[in-house]
């Protein structure tokens, strides 16, 4: 039940956002839009690029569908609307995100393509500038909770949202949560202008719709990850538990689409420049004002 | 107790499958993802016997050292798609030798080590994460500490090493924008 | 409909099922095109492919309908052949206005172009796919120019081209066969573009299956090591002639080595007494000094060991061409001069050093020595011009090479036509700026004829290039939001321009505050700054350069500075000074408002048409500044027939510029560095 749950309210979400991405860029709002795109796609052609790797080219749309959907298994949308709260839940979601690149290394390898290769490679290089910026602002929400149970982290926050109490963390993590999304602005293994689709730019029919599903899953999974660890989860007042979780999840996401609606594409070098010099520093210091409140504010 | 041994043995020749196949294959990222998946077996295979923590640290961790090893072979191989047939192992004798000699060793540390009582109960996960990080902070925090600074001081050496010396009179000026980006994925 | 349902190529055949009807129906309504040449063109024609509910696809792969805008140069079409195989089916043809390409299927629909043409056009595409996408009989799409030419490569020498299968005289290892590209002018996918088609069910048509085996064939040409022995052949003899070179000029030292390397091999000393006794010994393909009496893999590399005579050596050495001679000299050479003293030590440990295997190598900017990677962009690239082909060698994503070319270029070595002819020939020739060179060729026409310049005319046509300068900028910056996937700017850009191209006056002038904002959000954007500064500097002193890009390099470079029509209404030029894609971006914004200005204080734009003329012949030359900068027309008439034209545009000189500003650059910077330069294939001339 809870499984099914959390698997409707992941591929709502994902309507939703196809939906609104298509508003942005056509300025046209059809809600069916979404759904005719993935019917057609079923009837499409299958193209298998010449000399491909081929099980990496099959394995690497449906690796990265599981990694979304596996990490938005350890997240609370109710007290008791979790598939699995692990002991280790932010851990884990660290642990199962850290498969993303494997997945993109895989598309771009797999095709025997060069933009496809470039992306995928590209993709690495991006992990390096955001990885640590996932994984630092995680550990200060769970230093304030003293423990990896997101649920633990989510009733931390029961007096003051963590966006609140570290702002810096959730400004951090929420500029690499776009990038470990490989949305725009940090669509450097996809981006259309430079790579014609990079690692998409072989996939067709059936494979493309699983991708690009799964690009979108992957994106209301680390809203749902940014309302779990910053946005107090699903308190709030009046409404049931589980609706506030959605609409914290969809405004993040929703968020997440216009960032890259009004800015144009990072460059490599400066994306790792400035994760490296400004926000790793950045993300050491939230940790330390965090540590010093815990310790000062009782 | 059974499915959890049944387990242990799945991931167990999950992990010795992959490894085989690290070293059946002509492509280089065949090979990285290989043993990428051989050691994410050896983090279930964890988790199978209760030790979440480890487990998951585990298969984090393997995911992005495993694909900067992919990266490395693919910048420095000549073939590293394997298109040309390559073997992946060489010094066969040697390596028997060594392999046959740490699985010796292995099996009788495995065998002759007094492991002490059997618990009954492994600790929940929670607690054993916090006794994990009693230990790390207590008692074994003066290796961790030595063994990171140790590879800390090994990265910035292998970095500074491979910094290729300027000459005096030549410009390098396009030379430092490129090296710069490759430092930062080398001291990753 | 019968006609249409063969080209339209459904994907199998069979009966339409309901499922089939319903993907037909989705697809019908869910339509990505492909723009050819390029979504720019699309817009400079005053189509906006938004509003008729058409997406723009970024590669073949993704997109329903191939869309054709406007005749297609020789090139251009083969090219446009090579992305329609690449589509998936089902897949249409949309043409507008032109002829249907030569190289491709017959157009599903085709419809003249304008707006109006093109909403009626995707109605009836949309007809056509919801009922037909799956036909009962597709026909297969083949052409000569899809028949790739294999050639063979080594994995660790590049420039080692071969025709055929066998293996690489530097280093013997066995070439690889891939897909001869360059000469062939292919589309941008063309490492790739005669790819197997996989199918989904049981409803495989025959041309398909034919196609797939011939691959199969290809793939067997190198994994078949029956089919190569003959060339195995060769290679001994290539790895003999290397032999006999480093025992001619290093006995001592090759000796030295074999101590070394079989130092740790339990063989060692049994090896020369085995050596004597058959005669038969195992050498490493890639380290001539791995050789060992029994075969296994190199310590060094694990290749397998070759089996060879040691008898041969001498055989051959005496018969060595004069030419291999030297080649092999080289390749000796490297082996044994000074440095490797270490590498030998590394060796000895059994180790395969990458530095020995990478040295002969070529770097690049960063250093490393990486496979390098000749990489098509364009002609149809979703962040180019449309036309323009850039070649890159990338080395990682780096590149190390490039140079552009334009598959559109004009031809200025036409016949004789009528000078009416020739005004809407160059008018048409031009997508990008079709009123500048109208106006261009008026004035050299009415030159050539003696006609003075009529203040009256000359206003409104001023007006008209001014208007015309407002939309390409825009254009321009439509088609930069497109290589930045910045959405906003695309969508703002390429509306505005829309609204700009046919205004008068009066809307232009409306039209005011819409682009003071844009201008004032783009210099404050964040991330665009960065992304732009710094990026495909031409310094002041570059030859060569024109229009906006010499203004933002410092150069006071304006025809219009010299035109008294200009210097009436006011006109005052401004540089910037930087010289990089920033400046140009800000040159162009600062352009666009001082052409707002100029149409408000010239009236209202008119069409340049051709003025009476008395005197039919004679010699005339004209200057105008296009929106890319001063292009010139010298044209001769006879008797209302121009004889010979020669045009001087500005993007012929730019073009030039690319392979210097993407060299030793990343792919990102180097694009961005491209586009900046606001290159209209069609001004070149060839």
């Amino acid at each position: 039940m809870t499984v099914a749950l959390v698997l409707l309210t992941l591929l709502v979400g994902a309507w939703l956002l196809a939906v609104i991405e298509a508003w942005l860029t056509t300025g046209r709002l059809r809600p069916v839009a979404p759904l005719l795109a993935g019917l057609s796609h079923l009837g499409r052609e299958s193209i298998l690029a010449r000399k491909p790797d081929r099980l990496f080219f099959e394995t690497a749309p449906v690796l990265l569908l599981v990694v979304a959907v596996l990490g938005a298994a350890v997240l609370p949308l109710a007290p008791d609307l979790v598939i699995a709260d692990l002991a280790t839940g932010a851990l884990f979601l660290n642990a199962v995100l850290a498969y993303v690149l494997v997945s993109l290394i895989m598309a771009g390898w797999g095709p025997n393509g060069a933009y496809a290769m470039v992306g995928g490679w590209r993709f690495l290089g991006q992990l390096i500038a955001y990885s640590m910026l996932i994984v630092m602002p995680i550990t200060a929400t769970a230093m304030r909770a003293e423990s990896l149970l997101n649920s633990a982290i989510v009733e931390s926050q029961a007096g003051l949202w963590n966006i609140v109490y570290q702002p810096l963390g959730f400004v951090l993590f929420f500029i690499a949560a776009i990038a470990l999304a490989f949305r725009s602005p940090f669509d450097l293994p996809t981006a259309p202008g430079e790579l014609a689709g990079g690692v998409d730019a072989e996939y067709t029919g059936v494979r493309l719709a699983v991708l690009r599903l799964a690009r979108l899953v992957m994106v209301i999974t680390l809203s749902a990850a940014t309302t779990v660890f910053f946005l107090g989860g699903w308190q709030g007042p009046l409404l049931p538990p589980w609706a506030w979780s959605l609409i914290k999840t969809l405004a993040v996401a929703v968020s997440m689409l216009l960032v890259g609606f009004y800015l144009p594409r990072i460059r490599e070098a400066d994306l790792l420049g400035w994760c490296w010099k400004l926000g790793i520093p950045l993300a050491l210091l939230n940790i330390l004002i965090v540590g010093l409140l815990i310790l000062v504010v009782p | 107790m059974v499915v959890q041994a049944f387990f242990v043995g799945v991931f167990g020749l999950a992990a010795i499958g992959f490894g085989v196949a690290v070293f059946r294959t002509a492509s280089m990222v065949r090979s990285a993802l290989a043993l990428l998946f051989s050691q994410a077996a050896v983090g279930c295979m964890f988790l199978a016997m209760q030790a979440e923590f480890l487990g998951v640290l585990q298969i984090m961790m393997m995911a992005t050292e495993m694909s900067i090893m992919a990266i490395f072979m693919v910048m420095f191989m000549m073939d590293p798609g394997g298109l040309g047939g390559m073997d992946m192992s060489h010094q066969k004798r040697f390596s028997i030798g060594a392999g046959a000699i740490a699985a010796a060793t292995a099996i009788s540390v495995a065998l002759f080590s007094d492991w002490g009582p059997i618990v009954a109960e492994a600790p929940d996960a929670a607690m054993q994460t916090r006794e994990l990080g009693f230990e790390m902070l207590g008692r074994s925090m003066l290796v961790f500490e030595t063994a990171a600074i140790t590879i800390l001081t090994a990265m910035i050496a292998a970095t500074a090493v491979a910094i290729p010396v300027r000459q005096p009179g030549v410009d390098t000026g396009k030379l430092d924008k490129g090296n710069g980006d490759k430092e930062q994925e080398a001291s990753k | 409909m019968s006609e249409a349902a063969t080209t339209l190529a459904g994907a199998r055949k069979g009966r339409p099922s309901i499922l089939r009807r319903w993907v037909g129906q989705a697809l019908a309504r869910n339509l990505s095109c492909l723009v050819v040449p390029g979504p720019e063109v699309a817009l400079a024609h005053g189509l906006d492919l938004a509003a008729a509910d058409m997406r723009i696809a970024a590669t073949p792969r993704d997109a329903t309908v191939l869309l054709i805008v406007g005749e297609l140069s020789q090139k251009l079409d083969e090219a446009t052949a090579v992305l329609y195989a690449q589509m998936p089916r089902p897949r249409a043809i949309l043409v507008l206005g032109g002829s249907a390409p030569s190289s491709l299927p017959q157009a599903d629909v085709s419809a003249d172009l304008s707006q109006t043409e093109l909403m009626e056009a995707a109605t009836r595409l949309q007809r056509l796919l919801a009922e037909d996408a799956f036909a009962a009989s597709p026909d297969d799409f083949d052409s000569s120019i899809l028949q790739a030419k294999t050639e063979y490569v080594c994995p660790m020498h590049p420039e080692v081209v071969e025709d055929e299968p066998g293996s690489c005289p530097k280093c013997g290892m066995d070439l690889v066969a891939r897909e001869a590209g360059g000469d062939s002018d292919a589309g941008e996918h063309d490492h790739d573009h005669d790819h197997e088609h996989e199918h989904h069910g049981h409803e495989h048509d025959h041309d398909h299956e034919h196609e797939s085996e011939e691959h199969d064939h290809h793939h067997a040409h190198h994994n078949d090591h029956g089919q190569s022995h003959e060339h195995h052949h060769d290679h001994e003899h290539h790895q003999n002639h290397k032999r006999a070179h480093d025992h001619e000029q290093h006995q001592g030292d090759d000796d030295h080595e074999h101590a070394h390397c079989h130092e740790h091999e339990d063989h060692g000393h049994q090896q020369s007494t085995a050596q004597e006794q058959s005669g038969t010994e195992y050498i490493c393909p890639m380290h001539p000094e791995i050789r060992q009496n029994e075969p296994g893999s190199c310590p060094k590399c694990g290749m397998d060991l070759e089996p060879h005579k040691p008898e041969e050596d001498e055989g051959v050495r005496e018969g060595v061409p004069e030419h291999d001679h030297e080649h092999h000299h080289d390749h000796s050479g490297h082996d044994h001069d000074g440095h490797d003293h270490s590498d030998h030590d590394h060796d000895s440990s059994g180790f395969m050093s990458m530095v020995e295997v990478t040295k002969d190598l070529p770097r690049s900017a960063d250093g490393l020595a990486m496979d390098w990677l000749e990489v098509p962009f364009g002609p149809c690239f979703p962040g180019l011009p449309g036309g323009l082909k850039l070649t890159l060698t990338l080395d990682g994503d780096g590149v190390t090479e490039g140079q552009a070319t334009s598959l559109v270029a004009m031809n200025t070595s036409s016949e004789e036509v009528a000078v009416e002819t020739f005004i809407e020939r160059l008018a048409a020739a031009m997508p990008l700026a079709p009123v500048s060179y109208r106006l261009l060729a008026c004035r050299a026409i009415e030159q050539a004829a003696g006609l003075e310049p009529d203040p009256a005319v000359e206003r409104g046509r001023a007006a008209a290039l001014e208007r015309e300068r407002i939309a390409s900028h825009l254009g321009w910056l439509a088609q930069l939001g497109r290589q930045l996937s910045f959405v906003w700017l695309t969508r703002r850009a390429a509306a505005l321009q829309l609204e700009t191209q046919r205004a008068d006056r009066e809307q232009l002038v409306a039209l005011r505050p819409a682009l003071q904002s844009l201008i004032a959000r783009l210099e404050h954007t964040p991330l665009l700054k960065a992304r732009l500064k710094g990026i495909g500097a031409l310094p002041h002193g570059s030859q060569d350069l024109r229009g906006p890009v010499a203004r933002a390099s410092g150069r006071t470079e304006d025809a219009r500075q010299a035109d008294a029509m200009y210097r009436e209404l006011g006109f005052e030029m401004r540089a910037e000074s930087a010289g990089d894609a920033w400046a140009r971006l800000r040159q162009r914004h600062v352009e666009i408002m001082t052409s707002l200005d100029l149409v408000e204080v010239a009236g209202d734009p008119e069409l340049p048409k051709l003025r009476a003329i008395d005197n039919p012949s004679g010699t005339g030359e004209a200057t105008v500044e296009t929106p890319r900068g001063r292009a010139t027309l010298r044209l001769t008439q006879e008797r209302g027939q121009v004889v010979s034209v020669e045009l001087d545009s500005a993007c012929s000189q730019h073009i030039g510029l690319v392979a210097d500003l993407v060299e030793g650059q990343e792919l990102g910077d180097a694009l961005v560095a491209v586009g900046s330069l606001d290159l209209s294939p069609w001004e070149v001339t060839s």
